[in-house]
């Protein structure tokens, strides 16, 4: 709620997390001084290098660009051509997508910062979006530029940046639909100066926006208008999702010094099977039918499940992870609401578990966890 | 220019076709020569009518056997149809050059087992070069990788079909052709047959007096049709080569027609290889060429907001702005389907893909449907009915006549399923008055009458099919494929069985496999098992062959088994009915089946519902199979019915228990001494004040018990009471309530009086 987000803070080895900009400074500044494509006005960086940022590659002087997202090119793609036609961007999607992090690498890329940020909350009120004031200053010279706090929004505007705005549905829908102005007019009226800002060119809003969490405010069709939506979809890959998953349990269990060996792998692609069959609701080998769960089954659940068994398994089984360690937690990540979810969870356990070959353990230990 | 000008097209390509016309217009040619079987040029004068609107398709079939008939599906944009068009406009003779498929056909029919060809394969054989990439070199997609591109219709769109610009397009064509059939040489014997065919017919025209020759053909065979190689100046194309190659080839009888046709036909979703994926997509840009993107988007959120979805004009205006910097990031030259599409999902559907199916559905596929003039000559459809007819001895009448059908004869069946597969159709001819006698299954009633216009329907019905067999076949799938609810789907089974059409008989238990997997209502279930345990009866009494549906039914069942506790739970009457009567179907479906682990699994399920808090009709009910199955004995049923009918049960729920005990057939009740002697024992206990309480409702309970049943249980109270009786003296009737006989004999001088008799 103040400038100083503004401020690239300095790089510090003891920082828990670096941001976009700090952490790829070199890959940015290696592409920057490649880009000789027409930029939109206050861009870093052409569209072209923006996408070639994010999706990775190799430039002519030998750099190396690390992909930034792994999955559909075409979205990131809309999502910068969005940005270029002066739209705001909405990424929309279950938890656990990358959404924040398109975000940040976006922001980081076209106006060099990342740090325009309002978290949004429930009790994100309209000084957040727009303006708050020095109080001291307030009651000694009375309304003036100088008494007024800005938001990053504001700043944002200023300076013809990008300002992202994270989990914008649990923003209140009042407060939500303060975006409208800016995001039509683009410009901001400060009725207490009797002035207003108006936004350089090379502003815009990034905005994420979760579609299946409870207790969400859903945005104003007025507000939804104004933006472009992008839904990044969870891992479409199944060799993509066990790697995901693979290797965030491997670094969770490092974190929680568990005594327990890496888990292996089939246990894992067990799990990634189960929720994108569930998810999906069809079999991998496309034959059968199923039925989809209320829970959204991201791939952050499933690496939440095996983790949960690898604590079971050290601390009450043998080590290593089997199916009895998993049981209890994968059901209570499918089954959300005990009688529907119930029918879908037993459906599969009838319909795939128990015909699976190899699957005979892990439908014994639900049968004895039912 | 040379006299003789090859146009190397690609099948229904809207940019093809404009060029294609763009470039007749300017050299105006005075003989057309078009890729299309020689035999089909009689049908060809059906144009001239101009009634004939795309899209249709050129049907050839084999005289005597109209299931192998190929046809070739023109649509407004495909080229060869503006050819024709075109020609029609200028009186400009146009031929047909390609080997006539009366050779095709036949040599097949020496070459391999008689196995269906169907339209498609046909076409895929022949036409689309860009699908067969494992025998013969995709020259599209060898000239797309040269280009960079990963997809190569995508290059071929860009390259070609978007082009504005048509001059010199099919030099270029025709020059990067040749560079292909350089390094990757057509080697198919099929492929230089007909090349040489084509070859010789182009040769025959030349000699006549012609100054402009067109030839319109598939790019791939354009630099072996050209000036070069009719000379002899190509390889392999010399006249010597050709004659060598033309000489003995097998003959059949052909015939040549046109039948409507559909867009949903000519794409990939009617499950087949070959079309085009987006008809309507194709139209579009023929229509409106380089507007395509802003009326498309135009089209698109006009479509929407018909549909009740928001999208507002200013919208668009953002859709194809984000369509066009997407195309510039993508680095092409204008906006595509794709990044049409991508901009709709994020702009006017906020990334909801379900109104892009929509779309995909109305625009992209849309539903046009062709039409032929009523002078075309017969179509295959017509003459396998005309066939059909006659071997079975039904004339078509425009009179009313009653037809008595024997199922148990092979006449009387073939008739039955004749009639069922028109009825399918939407040809109404026979209707069926009443299926047999009451219980018999082997006699059927149909009332026949021939209207004029079916021969209209039979035309239009050609597009699913050539026989009336396989076109009831695609009709049914059809029509399967946008019910609804699953009730409608086993309806559509159940048809497909009386009509016998076993090629479909696959698929449509596929559909209902699909759709009960992700009911959630298990009401809808129990209701769809009742007529697929049908079925299997069927099966047996028509012969047909349906071992398919059993697993489906086991499948179903096991459903039910899973979702029928929770089914039960809290449901009001007219959901407690729906559940019993869906109980009941089960139970009868179980008792076809015999399936051991399924029924003790069931049995457990009632048992549970009898012990739930479920609704007295359910729990009633349950209780009653149980009883017929003997899964409850005597003293434990005192127990449940004492328990049920306490005196603190509601009313209400305690007639509700009874009524799903009786379930208004009073024979279970006769026959079952040890249930008659429940009931019995609980009204006998009951005192005065509670009976009359519940006199009504058990007076409900017994209400649909027929006229003899009454009777019987009269005479079984008689008896039974007897015998009761006579077992225990101290029976409760009479201990209770003895007959008074000082007060009784005091009445009697009064009854003889009024009955005439004297009292001595």
């Amino acid at each position: 709620m103040s400038a100083q987000g503004a401020n690239i803070p300095e790089s510090d080895s003891a920082q828990l997390r670096l941001q976009a900009e700090v952490q790829y400074a070199h890959e940015l500044d290696c592409l920057a001084e490649e880009d000789d494509r027409q930029k939109p006005p206050n861009w870093k960086l052409s569209p072209w290098a923006v996408k070639l940022y994010l999706l990775g590659g190799t430039l002519s002087d030998g750099t190396e660009i690390t992909p930034k997202y792994l999955g559909n090119d075409r979205l990131i793609e809309i999502a910068i051509a969005t940005l270029a036609t002066d739209r705001a961007l909405l990424l929309y999607g279950i938890p656990g997508t990358a959404k924040s992090w398109v975000s940040e690498h976006l922001a980081a890329a076209i106006s060099g910062t990342s740090q325009l940020l309002i978290q949004g909350t429930a009790g994100t009120d309209e000084t957040a979006l727009k303006y708050g004031w020095n109080y001291a200053r307030l009651l000694a010279e009375g309304p003036s530029d100088r008494a007024i706090v800005p938001s990053p929004m504001l700043t944002a505007m200023k300076t013809g940046r990008i300002a992202r705005v994270e989990e914008l549905t649990r923003i209140p829908s009042e407060v939500q639909d303060a975006l409208i102005t800016i995001l039509s007019e683009k410009s901001l009226p400060i009725p207490e100066t009797d002035s207003s800002i108006h936004a350089v060119k090379g502003f815009n809003v990034i905005a994420t926006a979760n579609n299946r969490d409870k207790g969400v405010n859903d945005l104003s069709s007025a507000l939804t208008r104004r933006f472009n939506t992008v839904v990044l979809p969870v891992p479409e890959s199944f060799e993509q999702e066990v790697e995901i998953v693979h290797r965030r349990s491997e670094q969770l269990g490092r974190a929680l010094e568990l005594p327990v060996e890496v888990p292996a792998l089939d246990e894992i692609r067990r799990v990634v099977t189960i929720f994108r069959e569930l998810r999906n609701g069809v079999s991998v080998d496309g034959k059968t039918k199923l039925k989809s769960p209320s829970g959204t089954l991201s791939t952050a659940e499933a690496i939440s499940v095996v983790s949960s068994g690898m604590a079971m398994s050290a601390y009450y089984g043998d080590g290593s992870l089997k199916a009895g360690d998993i049981i209890s937690s994968l059901t209570g990540a499918i089954v959300k609401d005990p009688v529907q979810d119930l029918i879908v969870w037993q459906e599969y356990l009838q319909a795939i578990v128990r015909e699976r070959d190899g699957w005979k353990d892990l439908y014994r230990a639900s049968r004895e966890s039912l | 220019m040379n006299r003789i000008q090859v146009f190397g097209i690609r099948h229904h390509g809207p940019g093809c076709a404009r060029s294609l016309l763009s470039a007749f217009q300017e050299w105006a040619p005075d003989v057309v020569l078009m890729e299309g079987p020689a035999d089909a040029e009689p049908s060809l004068e059906l144009i001239q009518t101009g009634e004939v609107v795309p899209p249709v398709a050129m049907l050839v079939y084999p005289k005597q056997q109209p299931r192998r008939s190929v046809s070739y599906p023109l649509a407004v944009f495909s080229p060869e149809w503006q050819a024709l068009n075109w020609a029609n406009e200028h009186s400009v003779p146009v031929h047909l050059i390609d080997l006539p498929m009366s050779h095709r056909l036949a040599l097949d029919e020496a070459e391999a087992t008689p196995e269906q060809v169907t339209e498609e394969q046909e076409r895929q054989d022949d036409k689309t070069a860009e699908n067969a990439p494992v025998w013969r070199a995709d020259p599209i997609a060898i000239l797309s990788n040269a280009a960079g591109y990963s997809d190569p219709e995508l290059w071929w769109e860009e390259q070609i079909e978007r082009r504005q610009d048509p001059r010199q397009l099919f030099e270029a064509i025709q020059e990067a052709m040749r560079s292909v059939r350089d390094e990757f040489p057509e080697t198919r014997e099929a492929d230089l047959l007909r090349e040489a065919f084509m070859r010789r017919s182009i040769r025959r025209v030349v000699k006549e007096d012609f100054q402009r020759i067109a030839i319109v053909c598939g790019a791939w065979h354009g630099p072996v049709l050209d000036e070069a190689a009719l000379k002899g100046k190509v390889p392999g194309c010399r006249v010597k080569d050709d004659q060598a190659r033309l000489k003995g080839l097998p003959k059949l009888k052909t015939t040549s027609t046109w039948i409507p046709w559909t867009y949903s036909r000519l794409a990939y979703r009617s499950g087949y290889g070959a079309g085009i994926q987006s008809p309507g997509w194709y139209e579009h840009v023929w229509t409106f060429g380089e507007q395509a993107p802003q009326s498309w988007l135009t089209n698109a959120a006009r479509l929407l907001r018909k549909k009740e979805f928001d999208a507002a004009p200013a919208n668009i205006v953002e859709a194809l702005r984000l369509a066009e910097t997407l195309a510039a990031l993508r680095e092409r030259p204008s906006a595509g389907l794709a990044e049409l599409n991508e901009s709709i999902l994020a702009v006017l559907c906020h990334g909801n893909t379900a109104p892009l199916q929509l779309i995909r559905e109305e625009l992209e596929i849309g539903d046009r449907l062709g039409s032929v003039p009523v002078e075309t000559p017969t179509v295959p459809l017509a003459e396998d009915l005309a066939r059909l007819q006659k071997s079975l001895r039904i004339k078509p009448s425009v009179e009313k006549k009653v037809l008595d059908l024997d199922l148990r004869k092979p006449i009387g069946l073939q008739r039955s399923q004749l009639l069922n597969r028109l009825n399918i159709l939407g040809i109404s001819w026979g209707i069926l008055q009443q299926s047999g006698g009451g219980i018999s299954t082997f006699h059927e009633l149909w009332e026949l009458q021939w209207h004029p216009q079916f021969a209209v329907e039979l035309i239009e019905a050609n597009v699913w099919g050539t026989t009336v067999e396989s076109a009831a076949s695609a009709r049914i799938l059809d029509l399967a494929r946008s019910a609804s609810t699953l009730s409608a789907l086993t309806q559509s089974l159940d048809a497909a069985i009386l009509a016998d059409l076993q090629e479909s008989i696959p698929g449509l238990i596929e559909l209902i496999r699909s759709k009960s997997a992700v009911g959630s209502d298990v009401v809808h279930l129990m209701e769809a098992v009742g007529p697929l345990a049908n079925i299997s009866r069927y099966s047996d009494v028509r012969g047909t062959q349906c071992s398919a549906v059993l697993p489906l039914l086991k499948e179903m069942l096991s459903r039910i088994l899973i979702g029928l506790p929770s089914a039960c739970q809290s449901t009001d009457d007219d959901a407690a009915e729906a559940v019993q009567q869906g109980i009941l179907s089960t139970q009868a479906a179980l008792d076809l089946i015999q399936d051991d682990e399924l029924t003790e699994e069931w049995n457990q399920r009632l048992s549970r519902i009898m012990n739930s808090k479920a609704h007295g009709l359910l729990r009633g009910s349950a209780c009653r199979l149980l009883i017929e199955r003997k899964i409850i004995n005597t003293e434990e049923l005192n127990q449940i019915t004492s328990l049920e009918l306490s005196p603190v049960t509601p009313t209400l729920t305690a007639a509700n228990w009874l009524t799903g005990l009786l379930q208004g057939n009073g024979l279970v009740l006769l026959h079952m001494d040890d249930l008659w002697k429940s009931l019995d024992h609980w009204l006998m206990h009951l005192n005065e004040e509670i009976f009359d309480e519940l006199l009504p409702i058990l007076r409900r309970a017994f209400s649909d018990f027929t006229g003899p049943e009454r009777r019987q249980m009269a005479e079984k109270i008689r008896t039974f009471d007897l015998k009761a009786a006579s077992r225990n003296s101290s029976n409760s009737l009479s201990t209770e309530k003895p007959i008074h006989s000082e007060r009784a004999r005091l009445v009697i001088p009064i009854l003889s009086e009024i009955l005439g008799v004297n009292n001595d």
